[in-house]
């Protein structure tokens, strides 16, 4: 679905690797901000984790309540009725206020699109994760140990690359059967080779710098090289292409949840309330709006800011 | 200029290349996309003296047999034996009684086809894909001129239709899952008549100018099923709350049906008084359900033991149908309900809808679930009989005595009203023993634009386009949920194939247009004997789309190749002619049961 | 040369066995009754019975496996348990219309992504560049199914009866037909391998209609294909005009350009001729990379197109249980794909001399 889930070329990862490594944070984070970009993505990202946060506060009703339990007078068949309702733009006082609408359970549709705010933000950082942390055991395995063991773990990667992301993401939840945390295990199995390559890449580059050689002259165990040496410099590139899979991540998880995939009812995640009442299009379209501009503006803060960090800490590839 | 689009392009060509020439041996089918049109490939009705031909050939079918003959399963079917007396004439026996026998032999599945054709398109040596799936030669108002697999289907007029000629020339399906997708092409003017309008959409269909909606009667049902003794590898069923009569009795007047209906529902739908609809003979005969009481609810469930409600599932499967039209939606409100009414927890289960329907026939569903049924023919059997019956599935558990007595006494009753005393008893017991919760008898419409002409629904969803005139334009577009799986509807049984079947093919009686009266088609008429046990059928002069003429050899043979599963050509798409068996009571050598 | 390219095809070899495997297993452990999905909900256990005899689903997995690979090997991919046809028949159905998508909006991308890219980069900072920028982080962060339905509703629907209006859905206008190219071309009676690639070739619409001259089809054909190929294309795009800004912009800091131009050679020459050609190297790799993200973005545009094209398939096939359609198409797919990036590694290798040193 988007370029930052498809996988680096190994020569674009290792591009990523051979930057020096970033041991200067200070001067990373002020590079940082200097980033148009990063800090349009920093504000947005920041602002939507304090909705995230404070979602209880902000919104005005749970996120599964239903207007007919508190007595309105709205009715799903009256699709007039689920439009949205704000007093200062001359709605008329005596209704109740709905910012968005109302959904097609007739459930505040702006405290709903608040509540999805944790929910992407959770699906972005465990999928990611997840990812990640599997991804950079099996690249480090793999560069450190060369060999047949490298040539297994890459060609697996490879299989795994073989298919189209979202292809490969739908047969698999298909098999775990359709819910939130399998729709992530999928996103983040497809996901895996992308962060193992990198891994695998920075391994290599860094196991024959001056310094790794004279840790290991002083006895410095396998393990040790690879957690205490050779991880910490392989970060920059993780953080950056982590940055920039987590909006990939939201994305793929929303398209699942869109076919029916993935977050199941009645949890609020932005692409399973698009698909809930998708058949309403076209007598409330605000229902596919709001939702849709949630995801892209989420999407848009990780990508942004991905961006202004690949900038900033790779001068390499800085444009 | 970039060399990227020359580059990728020639990539592109070059996987084609080669994974073609990797799948193309094994296949040397006729071409996929030809046209399949039928051609006038039968030599001129022959002259010589007409013999006729009966099935069985010689005895006839063992009727109630006792023993199951080594290899098969026993005998349970309607039909005895079917003979032509004379190229008009077709004489159905029958083991019992029917008094729905007419409306059973409209049904689309027994459309009559050319003996010449069946033993030409079906080759008894292949167990599948049949040619006659995708090649169709009826005697209908309109023959099948092109299937575009995927994109659409389409007709031409047959001149030679011995009835009224088809008002428009060229009639088109096509098809579209999203009932919001199918309403964006009909406001944008390129299809006719859509299906099943999103009851959201009434309202927008109403105020466009442009489009006019055609609601269509529900003989649908929506139920919350229950099971009382589920078959789940180690249920403790002594702690399953829907054992026990008086928690089932809670759920029927804890839910507010009228909420359910009015807010998911269009106009035209109607809360359930009882499982079958009212239009049904005999359908509502006895009390009607119970009334909304939350309080009285409560106070049963407590009285049963549950003071605090329990903790259960709602399963249900994504699937819109008529009874049906938002699964989640209305499983979200039933969650709702359940927690506010009754203090239950409800934890939704989406089910596919293959294992939904598995996991309910063989009682394998613990909690409640959202389940429904839609008339193949309208007789009160085709809805009580297949549920409550003795011979139903596990889906609501251990069976109730009083009900499938009463069942059985009905379905042999010689007419409407001496089988209604039976119906009464068969429905108070059901309302007293809660198997289930009819919750609404769901509306639906079909819209077309506004310059269309004698429009109609059906009741039963097959349309007839023939009769309905498209503007000033000559082709009919209609946009229905799906494709067809096959054109051979005997062994079909998706309305969406039946409906394409209706506009080419014809039965010996068909339902009235718009209606569900059965009324004569390819029959002039089927008179009965005084025991409804002996039909006489008496054919019209009608020729085939390729040329061959209507004789009663061919209602022979159309039926045989239906009924007998030795028959050589007892094969067609997969070869399951689920309907069949459905309507009337079993195949001839059917497959031995399961040990 | 020759050597990096052998050495790249026969590293593909395992890969393709396992790609096999993967799909096998996942085809066979995905939950549901093949039986029920294909004969209908209505299907007796004893019907079951004999229908699973008959598709081997009652055998051992491995014995399955077995006689899936023996069939494969002959290029046999099975036939469809719900329609009763051969997968390979389908394929030739149903593959072209996705080709023709992807092809489309692949050209779509490319023209318009490298167009605003060019611009960007020679109007560094221009309210332009700027735009271009904006649109394209906007491109890349919408999900293409919200994109799909709004490109309907607005103009299909708002925009009717305008010139910019476009069908919502299908791969052509009711009642319009298309001769198959074995028709026009009088070669009805052909049948083997040939008769497939041209039945394959009959079924790309544009093509078909282009060499025969069919024009109001064609026309109809491209303008059925322009929403959805905007629907699928806007991500690749947004990534390619980025691709090509930045990678213009590197370029043309360089020695050898400035060398250009001090001699006095005009700027859109030195852009085009020298500029261009070098930036291009990185926009190729960005371009067969994409190509995932096109047949992703196809199985989601196929659904809310209506189009009858392998995403839409898989999809239906998996709800449909249909294990021979699952496999037969993403295993083709699969093949395909690595393919094309077997050939993108190639020419990107052909391109960049020093790759065939690593």
């Amino acid at each position: 679905m988007t370029v930052t889930a498809e996988p680096l070329p190994e020569l674009a990862a290792d591009a990523l690797v051979r930057a020096r490594p970033a041991n200067l944070w200070r001067d990373t984070l002020a590079n940082v901000l200097r980033q148009r970009s990063a800090v349009v993505g920093l504000t947005i990202l920041a602002a939507l984790f304090l909705v995230a946060i404070f979602a209880d506060l902000i919104a005005p009703y749970p996120p599964n309540q239903s207007m007919l339990d508190l007595g309105e007078k709205v009715s799903r068949q009256q699709p007039a009725t689920l439009r949205p309702c704000v007093h200062a733009l001359g709605c008329a006082a005596d209704r109740p206020q709905h910012l968005f609408g109302l959904d097609g359970n007739l459930r505040d549709e702006f405290s709903r699109v608040v509540h999805g705010s944790r929910t992407s933000l959770r699906i972005g950082f465990l999928t990611v994760g997840f990812a990640i942390v599997v991804g950079t055991l099996i690249g480090a395995v793999a560069g450190y140990a060369g060999g047949w063991v490298d040539n297994v773990l890459m060609r697996l990667m490879d299989i795994v690359l073989s298919f189209p992301s979202l292809l490969l993401a739908i047969a698999i939840v298909t098999v775990l059967g359709s819910s939130l945390i399998n729709a992530q295990l999928a996103i983040g199995v497809v996901a895996i080779p992308i962060y193992a390559r990198v891994m695998r890449a920075s391994v290599l580059a860094t196991r024959e710098a001056d310094y790794i050689a004279a840790s290991r002259a002083l006895g410095e165990s396998s393990t040790g090289l690879l957690l205490r040496r050779i991880l910490p410099n392989s970060l920059t590139p993780l953080i950056v292409q982590g940055t920039l899979g987590i909006g990939g991540a939201i994305l793929e998880v929303a398209a699942l949840s869109f076919i029916g995939l993935g977050a199941q009812p009645p949890l609020a995640e932005w692409g399973a309330m698009i698909s809930l009442d998708r058949n309403l299009i076209n007598a409330a379209p605000h229902l596919l709006l709001f939702p849709g501009i949630a995801i892209t503006l989420t999407v848009l803060g990780f990508n942004l800011l991905g961006d202004g960090l690949r900038d900033a800490l790779d001068p390499r590839l800085n444009r | 200029m970039s060399r990227s689009p020359r580059w990728s392009l020639l990539a592109v060509f070059a996987v084609v290349a080669i994974v073609f020439a990797a799948c193309t041996p094994g296949a040397t089918s006729p071409s996929p996309s030809s046209p399949t049109a039928t051609q006038a490939s039968q030599p001129p009705a022959s002259t010589e003296p007409f013999t006729g031909t009966a099935y069985p050939e010689s005895g006839e079918a063992p009727c109630g047999q006792a023993e199951a003959p080594s290899g098969f399963g026993k005998y349970t079917g309607e039909f005895k034996k079917i003979t032509a007396q004379d190229a008009r004439t077709v004489v159905f026996e029958l083991c019992s009684s029917d008094v729905a026998f007419l409306s059973k032999i409209a049904f689309t599945s027994f459309a009559i086809n050319d003996t010449g054709w069946l033993e030409s398109k079906i080759d008894p040596a292949k167990t599948e894909n049949q040619d006659i799936v995708s090649m169709v030669n009826g005697t209908g108002p309109y023959s099948l001129t092109s299937w575009d697999r995927g994109s659409q289907i389409v007709m031409t007029a047959n001149p030679n239709y011995w009835g009224e000629a088809p008002k428009s020339q060229t009639l088109v399906f096509r098809w579209g899952t999203e009932a919001a997708q199918r309403l964006t092409e009909l406001s944008s003017g390129t299809v006719d008549g859509i299906d099943n309008v999103a009851p959201e959409d009434f309202a927008t269909v109403q105020a466009n100018a442009d489009l006019k909606l055609e609601p269509r009667e529900g003989l649908n049902v929506l139920y919350i099923g229950m099971n009382n003794n589920p078959k789940v590898e180690g249920f403790d069923n002594s702690k399953n709350p829907f054992a026990n009569e008086k928690v089932r009795q809670a759920i029927a007047m804890g839910i507010d049906r009228q909420r359910i209906t009015d807010q998911f529902y269009p106009p035209g739908s109607e809360v359930a008084t009882h499982f079958t609809p009212c239009s049904i003979p005999n359908g509502c005969t006895g009390d009607a359900w119970y009334d909304f009481d939350a309080p009285a609810a409560k106070q049963l469930l407590a009285d049963a033991g549950y003071p605090n409600g329990f903790t259960t599932k709602i399963s249900y499967r994504n699937v819109a149908r008529g009874y049906l039209p938002n699964p989640p939606a209305v499983a979200q409100d039933l969650q709702q309900q359940l927690k506010t009414n009754l203090n239950i927890d409800a934890t939704l289960d989406e089910q596919e809808s293959t294992t939904f329907i598995d996991n309910s026939d063989a009682g394998r569903l613990d909690g409640l679930y959202l389940l429904g049924w839609g008339a193949d023919y309208p007789d009160v059997t085709n809805f009580l009989d297949f549920h409550f019956g003795s011979g139903a599935t596990d889906q609501f558990g251990d069976k109730f005595d009083d009900i499938t007595g009463a069942l059985s006494e009905g379905a042999a009753g010689a007419d409407d009203a001496a089988r209604e005393p039976s119906y009464v008893t068969a429905n108070n017991a059901i309302r007293t023993h809660v198997p289930m919760v009819p919750v609404v008898h769901g509306g639906s419409a079909v819209a077309y634009r506004a310059d269309v002409q004698d429009t109609h629904a059906s009741p039963l969803g097959n349309e007839y386009f023939g009769v309905m005139t498209p503007g000033d334009r000559s082709q009919f577009v209609w946009m229905q949920n799906a494709e067809p799986g096959g054109l051979y509807c005997a062994d079909e049984s998706d309305g969406e194939s039946l409906r394409v079947c209706e506009q080419v093919t014809e039965a010996l009686y068909a339902y009235e247009v718009g209606g569900t009266a059965a009324e004569p088609a390819l029959a002039e008429a089927c008179e009965p004997n005084a025991e409804l046990t002996v039909w006489t059928c008496t054919l019209r002069e009608a020729t085939f789309h390729d040329g061959a003429t209507l004789d009663a050899n061919d209602v022979v043979l159309s039926y045989a190749v239906q009924w007998d599963t030795q028959h050589e050509l007892h094969k067609g798409r997969d070869g399951s002619f689920s309907y069949f068996p459905g309507l009337f009571g079993g195949f001839l050598n059917p497959p031995p049961p399961e040990e | 040369m020759i050597r990096f390219i052998v050495r790249r095809l026969l590293s593909s070899i395992p890969v393709l066995l396992g790609v096999v495997l993967l799909v096998f297993i996942l085809a066979r452990v995905i939950p549901g009754d093949p039986c029920r999905a294909a004969l209908g909900e209505r299907a007796t256990d004893a019907v079951c019975n004999d229908f699973e005899a008959r598709y081997g689903l009652d055998q051992p997995i491995p014995i399955q496996f077995g006689i899936y690979m023996a069939k494969l090997l002959t290029g046999d991919l099975g036939a469809s348990i719900r329609f009763g046809r051969p997968v390979a028949d389908i394929l030739a159905e149903r593959l072209p219309l996705t080709l023709e998508l992807t092809l489309f909006a692949l050209v779509f991308a490319t023209f318009f992504g490298v167009l605003l890219g060019i611009l960007s980069a020679i109007r560094r900072n221009s309210p332009v560049d700027v735009g271009t920028m904006i649109v394209a982080n906007l491109g890349v962060s919408t999900p293409v199914f919200v994109l799909g339905l709004l490109l309907q509703i607005v103009f299909a629907v708002a925009l009717r009866d305008t010139i910019l209006s476009m069908p919502p859905s299908g791969r052509l206008a009711a009642g319009v037909s298309v001769v198959p190219l074995a028709t026009s071309w009088g070669l009805k009676d052909l049948d083997g391998p040939l008769r497939g690639i041209i039945d394959f070739a009959s079924n790309m619409y544009l093509f078909n209609t282009l060499v025969t001259g069919q024009w109001s089809a064609f026309w109809d054909a491209v303008r059925h294909l322009i929403l959805p190929a905007v629907a699928v294309g806007t991500i690749p795009l947004a990534i390619i005009a980025r691709m090509t800004r930045s990678s213009l912009l590197e370029v043309l800091g360089l020695d050898y350009i400035r060398t250009a131009r001090a001699k006095g050679l005009r700027e859109r020459l030195v852009v085009v001729r020298h500029g261009l050609r070098n930036a291009m190297l990185p926009v190729v790799t960005v371009i067969g990379l994409s190509l995932g993200a096109f047949l992703s973005g196809a199985v989601l545009t196929e659904t809310i197109f209506n189009l009858a094209g392998v995403g839409r398939t898989i999809v239906e096939a998996i709800t449909g249980r249909d294990y021979i359609v699952i496999q037969g198409v993403t295993i083709v797919i699969a093949i395909g794909y690595l393919l094309v990036n077997l050939i993108v590694d190639v020419s990107y290798a052909f391109l960049d001399p020093r790759i065939r040193l690593t």
